[in-house]
């Protein structure tokens, strides 16, 4: 196996650049999937019992369904006057990839799945938390909404922060999906090198690159950026145990289901 | 909607139990890769412990369709004539393994340490405290988690299809229904009803093994 292509003209450059797509894609998704998480929490745990149904219902349905069956519907179906108005229309100092038009189906897909598992992160959060808190807040006279936004959200929410560092590691990886609608970033950028993409501007590179050792090349970078990933959420999780543990006996945070 | 069912029902039906067969037999690669990591990481030795984390870290963070290029174009390539489905089971059940591997762990450690203690002051040697006193207790507790986790895999298994591998399951029948009649909506459809399905079996399943053997601490 030669990993000498690593090291000619600007291959890893290359990669390196495609992958910088992949972790803004990730990073967009997850602001977006965690902006649309939060209400959907509120709306699965809200008092009014057909609005809880509703959200429970549409978070368990697309946190069970497989994010690509979400990212192919999204390619297909969004309509063509949308998907040439992003193309035609996006902001030019984006990186080009992320001017192609299926980026809207890649990027919605991401964040209908991500932000299903992430309200339910969040609705586990809120549950964990003790009763007491909520009704203390109800025996001072605040009303629902500030008990939320005062007393339980703040707590809430913090408790969430590990889960939600690991499903960016998740996120992370799922990025890597959207090559398969076409969007140019790693895996994508990594068959071009390897020339079993086909693709008419880049020949490949001149020095053989085989599809194995480019395809290890990749893995790596992954591993790498989401160990630091992970080391971060442990230590957040070690921090949020020592910062609990002497007020209340806090149950664990659901971890978000692997995938 | 339920024409388009009826009359590509072979299709979807072939695709599901294409998807079911992919997703028993990972998991079972899964299982046995992932109890072998886990040996590792509690093993009285720094470098096997050593060793069990790296696998799992790798495996854990490399993605899933990574993975499956290095399994299928990448070992052919590089002339291991090796199988769409035999590439696409390794893929699944060595990148699932990792999480198994560490659920196992959890587990392990879940056990009150006196439990082994007391195994080895009754006079149980290593082995016969770990299978016969930790084992069992840290099966029970592992019963949930490998639940979560064989539903991430049913999820998963869309991504072997999907990708270079192409193995016909569901999302690929869907996918090709869908080309044979441009019915987008309905195809796409059917094929969540079939995950939907194969999600709800396994949740009920594991549900009923917990509340028969797992132990509430």
């Amino acid at each position: 196996m030669s990993f000498e292509w690593v090291w000619t003209e600007n291959n890893l450059q290359f990669l390196a650049e495609a992958f910088l797509i992949n972790f803004e894609i990730a990073l967009i998704s997850m602001v977006l999937a965690l902006a649309l998480a939060l209400p959907l929490a509120l709306l699965s745990i809200s008092p009014v019992a057909p609005v809880r149904l509703a959200a429970k219902t549409w978070v368990d349905i697309f946190r069970n369904l497989p994010l690509i069956l979400m990212i192919l519907f999204l390619a297909l179906q969004l309509p063509d006057s949308l998907k040439a108005g992003w193309q035609d229309n996006a902001p030019t100092w984006l990186p080009e990839a992320l001017r192609s038009q299926f980026v809207l189906a890649g990027i919605g897909g991401l964040v209908l799945y991500n932000s299903a598992v992430l309200a339910e992160v969040f609705r586990a959060g809120i549950l964990s938390l003790d009763r007491g808190q909520r009704e203390a807040a109800a025996a001072l006279g605040l009303r629902y909404r500030e008990q939320m936004r005062l007393v339980v959200l703040p707590q809430g929410l913090r408790r969430m922060v590990p889960a939600t560092v690991s499903q960016l590691i998740t996120l992370n990886k799922d990025t890597t999906l959207v090559s398969i609608i076409a969007i140019q970033e790693v895996v994508r950028s990594g068959r071009i090198l390897a020339g079993t993409a086909g693709n008419p501007f880049a020949g490949g590179s001149a020095v053989e690159a085989p599809i194995l050792s480019v395809m290890i090349v990749i893995g790596l970078m992954f591993v790498v950026v989401n160990f630091a990933l992970s080391r971060i959420s442990r230590r957040l999780e070690i921090q949020q145990g020592r910062r609990t543990a002497t007020t209340e006996e806090a149950p664990p945070v659901a971890e978000p289901a692997p995938a | 909607m339920f024409e388009l069912l009826s009359e590509n029902l072979d299709d979807f039906t072939a695709g599901l139990w294409v998807t079911t067969r992919l997703v028993v037999a990972s998991f079972v690669v899964a299982l046995v890769l992932g109890t072998l990591a886990a040996a590792l990481r509690v093993a009285p030795s720094k470098w096997l412990n050593r060793a069990g984390a790296v696998y799992v870290e790798v495996f854990r963070d490399t993605p899933l369709l990574v993975l499956l290029f290095i399994s299928y174009p990448g070992l052919r390539r590089s002339g291991v004539e090796i199988g769409a489905w035999t590439a696409g089971i390794a893929a699944l059940g060595v990148y699932t393994s990792a999480y198994v591997a560490e659920v196992l762990r959890s587990g392990v450690f879940a056990v009150a340490k006196g439990q082994g203690e007391a195994g080895l002051s009754l006079g149980f040697t290593q082995g016969d405290v770990l299978r016969r006193i930790v084992l069992p207790q840290a099966a029970r507790t592992v019963i949930g988690p490998l639940g979560s986790i064989t539903i991430a895999m049913i999820k998963n298994s869309a991504i072997v299809g999907a990708s270079i591998v192409a193995l016909p399951d569901l999302l690929k029948e869907a996918r090709i229904v869908n080309s044979n009649t441009f019915q987008t909506e309905e195809s796409f459809f059917w094929a969540a009803v079939g995950y939907l399905l194969l999600t709800v079996t396994v949740t009920v399943f594991f549900r009923g093994l917990e509340t028969r053997y797992a132990v509430r601490r």
